[in-house]
């Protein structure tokens, strides 16, 4: 009898705590100690301000989030009410397959533009409909210490030859002029994308991405004449593919590399005594005539089909759209928020807001503009070119006939 | 009644066995015919991701590091894991101290392996890499886990560290219905030590040396955690391996039905491997009977 007794009691206290609080799970790529800790403090607010739901979140590493996240959203009862993802191609991906949903009830009785910037909303957003919340956006530049530049009388560099002045000064001290970590290989593809953007301008880049243009055009071979130079000079960092991005940030944070082209979430991982040394320039011009295009991912969340609760999930999303929440994020990690009413949270943030309202146009990136498929092998073949420039012809065909086999055309 | 009863005990296993073995297996080859991106429909299209399979360059080069990774562990870890258990079989002082050290590496997981050799062949700090600058070898410094020309091979050195103690444990097992008296006779008679191994201890080690090496071929075409932990099969696949390859291609790239092609292939080549070994055990049960 006091077995039984118990047994109801046991009963008693699960379902109070399934039916109290309705559940609302978030799965997360923000592994990096900084994002993952101002996600938590986020989803604290929200469960204060929101009594009648409990979050869990689910962290994954970055790179495991993207392979994973399909398994999810494939399968047939679902266990995620939000997850994490990149706006433009890669959203689009999911949206086309059904697998997530429009959250257009957000914007119940309001619109978008209410929130957020209207130059957002086609990124965020498949035939009309708005499947994507923006939590954050951040730009991409070359990051370096001032205090290394200033000991050697290094100014931020303008144009190409200032920069390989610049890099040739580094080399000359000791320091490896640019950092960089191709362990995985999307880093390359920054380069790719910034000298393309450069050379090429804006219009190419998309129609290079979206799979129009042979990857053995003479416009894409001219990309990599640049590139090269910088190769065959030694600038890049020695070994690089045995390092992670995070790991590669070490040697410029350290001293011993001078520049890295990368995204403000480098500061995400800085010490604390070098977070306020490090400074970014823009990618320096290489055609005059080209106008100035910068790469902005914008990150944020969607919605999964099979998602078990998705009226917790708008509702997740109503306060992630909300001032409040964006300025949280903002703040914590030197981000710019998505939400207009949002200031950029620092001098630093400021300076990146101001690069990009002085360009022309800006992109996601390689590997959320294009095709999954096609963005694997192309940064693939970046990174050889990096390893084998004097092969570029040979990677530059075989990338052109992939292209034929997945875009068929 | 009594020819029944083996087999109702045998449906429970049978059932798992099609459900959990033989199914996937025929599904596999299914996918392998299709196009399919692991959500919306299958469409059959015949042979031709095996047609394509055997065009690209990237699988043919997985391909030529597993017959590497075979090499490596039929040549290094059974010579290597002979000589240990042969060291480790002799009652020297504190043997089992020593067992235990060469037996550790087996505790361990390849995920755990794989980051202890990520750092020890660290390029910069390793220490690898650190003592060879140490001793003043510094040109045989490499960038051992990112040069394309080396980093199969370290690779198969990480994974020969738990191999090795492996085929030692195996050969010890061997080593323990060894017929003492038989080489006790051949000393009486005069034969040296290395007669005594050659003539007496290695024949009678043959069913060990059956084990040691199929289980290593099969364990060198799986080999995939080690990869995917240190390199992930970079820089630019140079490392990469047919598991390795066919995870990339199915759930990185979304082609579920290249990936099973790669399977199969894969499947294949192993299968020729468990048939030798599997013929071998039935054929020295059928002599024991």
């Amino acid at each position: 009898m006091r077995g039984f007794r118990f047994f109801l009691l046991l009963i008693l206290v699960v379902a109070s705590f399934a039916f109290g609080k309705e559940r609302v799970v978030i799965n997360s790529y923000m592994s990096d100690p900084a994002p993952r800790k101002a996600l938590e403090e986020l989803v604290k607010m929200f469960e204060q301000k929101y009594p009648e739901y409990k979050v869990v979140i689910n962290t994954f590493a970055h790179e495991d989030f993207k392979v994973l996240l399909r398994t999810w959203l494939a399968s047939p009862k679902g266990t995620a009410d939000v997850v994490t993802w990149f706006a433009g191609e890669r959203m689009r991906y999911f949206a086309e397959m059904g697998l997530i949903v429009p959250v257009e009830e957000v914007f119940a009785g309001s619109k978008w533009e209410d929130y957020f910037p209207a130059s957002f909303k086609s990124t965020c957003s498949y035939k009309g409909k708005i499947y994507f919340i923006p939590q954050s956006w951040y730009w991409w530049g070359v990051y370096y210490r001032k205090s290394v530049f200033e000991k050697l009388g290094i100014k931020p560099p303008k144009t190409w030859d200032e920069f390989l002045q610049v890099c040739e000064t580094l080399k000359k001290n000791g320091i490896v002029p640019i950092a960089i970590g191709t362990k995985f290989p999307w880093t390359a593809a920054g380069w790719f994308d910034i000298l393309n953007l450069r050379i090429n301008g804006l219009d190419f880049h998309i129609s290079l991405t979206a799979g129009e243009v042979p990857y053995t055009d003479p416009r894409v071979v001219k990309v990599f004449d640049y590139w090269r130079v910088l190769v065959e000079r030694d600038y890049f960092l020695p070994n690089h593919s045995s390092y992670e991005w995070q790991e590669a940030a070490t040697f410029l944070f350290r001293g011993q590399a001078g520049m890295y082209y990368i995204g403000q979430f480098i500061k995400d991982v800085a010490p604390a005594e070098v977070k306020d040394d490090l400074d970014f320039f823009r990618f320096p011009i290489i055609d005059p005539s080209v106008p100035l295009y910068e790469e902005t991912p914008i990150d944020g969340f969607m919605v999964p089909a099979n998602a078990p609760n998705k009226k917790g999930a708008i509702a997740f999303l109503k306060f992630i759209a909300s001032k409040e929440a964006q300025e949280k994020f903002a703040k914590d990690l030197g981000r710019l928020a998505a939400n207009v009413h949002v200031a950029p949270p620092d001098e630093h943030a400021r300076k990146g807001l101001n690069m990009v309202l002085e360009s022309a146009g800006v992109t996601q990136f390689y590997d959320r503009d294009s095709n999954p498929e096609m963005a694997e092998v192309g940064m693939n073949g970046f990174v050889e070119f990096m390893h084998n420039p004097a092969k570029i012809n040979d990677i530059l065909r075989r990338l052109e006939s992939e292209r034929k086999r997945i875009y068929g055309k | 009644m009594k020819k029944i009863t083996p087999y109702l005990f045998l449906i429970g296993p049978l059932a798992m066995y099609i459900v959990w073995v033989l199914f996937p297996i025929f599904h596999t080859v299914i996918v392998s015919f299709t196009r399919w991106d692991g959500m919306t429909k299958m469409r059959f299209v015949g042979l031709q991701n095996y047609v394509q399979l055997f065009r690209d360059r990237y699988f043919l080069l997985s391909f030529i590091n597993n017959l590497k990774w075979m090499v490596g562990f039929v040549l290094l870890s059974i010579p290597l894991g002979l000589l240990f258990a042969l060291l480790m079989d002799q009652r020297f002082p504190g043997h089992r101290v020593y067992k235990t050290l060469v037996y550790l590496p087996m505790a361990l997981s390849f995920v755990v392996i794989g980051q202890i050799w990520s750092w020890i062949l660290e390029p910069t700090g390793g220490v690898v890499n650190t003592f060879l600058r140490w001793i003043g070898l510094s040109n045989f410094a490499k960038s051992w886990l990112s040069d394309p020309k080396v980093v199969t091979y370290s690779l198969i050195w990480a994974a020969l560290w738990r191999q090795i103690p492996y085929a030692m444990v195996l050969f010890l097992a061997g080593l323990q219905n060894v017929n003492r008296d038989r080489v006790e006779a051949a000393m009486v008679d005069g034969a040296n030590a290395l007669q005594r191994f050659w003539y007496v201890v290695l024949p009678e080690l043959r069913p060990a040396m059956v084990v040691a090496v199929t289980v290593n071929v099969i364990d060198s075409l799986r080999a995939f955690d080690i990869v995917y932990v240190m390199t992930r099969g970079g820089p630019f696949y140079s490392s990469s391996v047919m598991a390795n390859y066919m995870y990339i291609q199915a759930f990185h790239n979304y082609r579920m039905g290249y990936g099973a092609a790669i399977s199969v292939i894969q499947f294949l080549v192993t299968l020729i491997f468990i048939l030798i070994y599997v013929l071998n055990v039935m054929k020295k049960e059928e002599r024991e009977v």
